[in-house]
């Protein structure tokens, strides 16, 4: 079953009035409403247990909501199967061992498509494709491989697919520095160039700010704040209530603001260094004139 | 207390050794850091010094390691245990209870420790963790951030000497990612618990760590106080390590003669600022 987009949709994902909660224990969340824009990067932060996959998990239907409505490019996902909504929104689970299942690279890129029903032509071409832009090896055994190799082979399997929205659940866990570079600069690319809409729950401030220009923050179940990402990090009310940690500039130039106004706003760390270097040179200049 | 000399090993069914002529002492009571990318040898460090390597994870094994006086090829993996405590990457595969307190308990029964100091111990590491609530809770239903306190309230129920730590905080969001350092800063500071903690968080770890170990391909390419290694900025960035954001912003000040050490923490470069510009 295809499922009908409007891609003309004012928002690629909409969540109106929704609430969830498990049958027996978990983050269950209440009352959400926010929308996604078509191309939008935002990032869903909070503290662990917040509800941040479980609000994600309901973008694709994994799970359903028990009260208001999730709609994605205009359509109530209500009424639609999961494998439908599977062609439109890729979802990148937190753990890549929840995900892999086929005991060949090459065949757990393929069997996604597979059960999405593409060609076999355009199976092959896609594989070949993700293989090398993710640098895989095709035969290679995926529980062989390391953590972070893992990571690389699930978030393949999922772009193989190319779906308009891409839903993941913190896609740098586990990664060293230079894969979660690699790994975020990839997926920047597609939204810029490919358009495509991007969810990212993440705890990893840094690349909050480096990457998402909106942050829908969840506390306990409930949307606290949904606002530029900037902004959402200089709000000590709201990190403190999410539990976050803002990334260090933005704190340390939080704290020297109200004393120094030329330090305010700054997230670069060089550019930072350059303006106290630039303050403190102007001080020796005034000292020496004076 | 841990003594590393001349350590070469592969593991078995692999060409390139895991870890190169490793050679590194740690005293007690220090709270070591091991840093690098993905496939550097870091687990394998951890392995090495808990004896998994080579009772366990068999393989070519040149050198010698020493935990506790124990040469680690001799002594069995349960004489070591008495030691060594290890939270393992992947906390779902270290459980084998259904429910919190079964699971803090199996450990400590394993060790013959009567249920009389049992069951108070399982209470004071649960609170140690802060999740006393979570006692008679399943472990299925939790989530990812709680269970990688219940593992690692299991491991500190044992009351090793050593503790060692493969990435225990991967899935845990930053505030509850402060609070497993701090826990382990305290069990550092007021048990004398040597730390020796794998973590991609530089950010944490230069805050609680006193000495980083940094590998590569399983070599040792730098070890020392954190602040020295950390000032090592090009051979982070050669390694792509991301370099904390306020030992970049504190390098530069350093580079144009303004300060002259590194500052590990926000309350480091706050000082730092607030003196060059009183």
């Amino acid at each position: 079953m295809l499922m009908h987009l409007d891609r003309s949709a004012h928002a690629a994902v909409e969540f109106a009035d929704v609430s969830f909660s498990y049958a027996k224990c978990g983050p269950s969340i209440s009352n959400i409403t926010f929308a996604v824009r078509p191309g939008e990067f935002v990032a869903l932060i909070g503290a662990n247990g917040a509800g941040k996959s479980t609000a994600s998990k309901m973008v694709n239907g994994l799970l359903r909501p028990s009260a208001g409505t999730v709609r994605v490019f205009g359509t109530d996902t209500a009424g639609v199967k999961i494998s439908a909504l599977a062609r439109h929104v890729g979802y990148l689970f937190q753990n890549p061992d929840r995900q892999i299942c086929q005991q060949t690279v090459g065949g757990e890129i393929r069997f996604g498509l597979q059960v999405l029903g593409f060609e076999p032509s355009e199976i092959d071409a896609r594989t070949a494709r993700a293989c090398e832009t993710f640098d895989l090896d095709v035969a290679a055994n995926p529980f062989a491989l390391s953590r972070g190799e893992r990571q690389r082979v699930a978030l393949a399997s999922v772009l193989a697919v190319a779906p308009e929205i891409l839903v993941l659940d913190e896609p740098t866990t586990g990664l060293d520095a230079r894969e979660s570079r690699a790994v975020m600069e990839y997926i920047a690319g597609l939204n810029r160039e490919g358009r495509t809409t991007v969810i990212m729950v993440s705890h990893d401030m840094d690349a909050v700010a480096a990457y998402a220009s909106r942050a829908l923050v969840l506390a306990d179940g409930e949307l606290v704040a949904d606002a530029p990402v900037d902004h959402v990090l200089r709000d000590t009310e709201v990190m403190r209530r999410a539990s976050l940690v803002p990334p260090q500039i933005h704190e340390l130039s939080a704290r020297l603001a109200p004393d120094y106004p030329d330090l305010s706003d700054f997230t670069c760390p060089r550019e930072m260094a350059n303006a106290v270097i630039e303050l403190a040179e102007g001080g020796d200049g005034v000292e020496k004139s004076a | 207390m841990i003594s590393i000399d001349r350590l070469t090993f592969t593991y078995r069914d692999s060409e390139a050794p895991a870890l190169r002529d490793v050679t590194l002492g740690i005293a007690p009571g220090d709270f070591v850091g091991v840093i690098g990318a993905s496939g550097a040898g870091k687990s394998s460090l951890i392995s090495a010094i808990n004896g998994l390597i080579p009772h366990y994870l068999r393989g070519d094994f040149y050198g010698s390691v020493t935990v506790c006086g124990l040469d680690t090829v001799d002594a069995s993996l349960t004489d070591i245990s008495h030691h060594v405590g290890t939270m393992f990457q992947d906390t779902e595969s270290q459980f084998v209870a259904t429910c919190v307190e079964d699971e803090v308990l199996y450990g400590l029964e394993n060790f013959g420790i009567p249920a009389a100091e049992a069951y108070p111990r399982v209470a004071e590491a649960l609170e140690l963790l802060g999740i006393a609530g979570l006692r008679n809770r399943d472990i299925a239903g939790l989530s990812g951030g709680q269970k990688q306190k219940v593992a690692l309230a299991s491991v500190i129920a044992l009351r090793p000497r050593i503790l060692l730590l493969d990435e225990p905080t991967g899935e845990l969001d930053p505030r509850s990612t402060q609070q497993v350092f701090d826990i382990l800063e305290r069990l550092n500071r007021e048990y004398g618990i040597t730390i020796v903690v794998v973590e991609q968080k530089l950010t944490v770890l230069a805050q609680h760590a006193r000495t980083l170990v940094l590998l590569d391909d399983g070599a040792i390419r730098a070890a020392g106080p954190t602040a020295e290694v950390l000032q090592q900025g090009d051979l982070l960035e050669e390694l792509g390590l991301a370099r904390t954001g306020v030992a970049e912003f504190s390098s530069h000040l350093m580079s144009a003669g303004l300060v002259g050490t590194i500052a590990t923490t926000v309350d480091a470069a706050e000082a730092q600022v607030r003196s060059l510009l009183c």
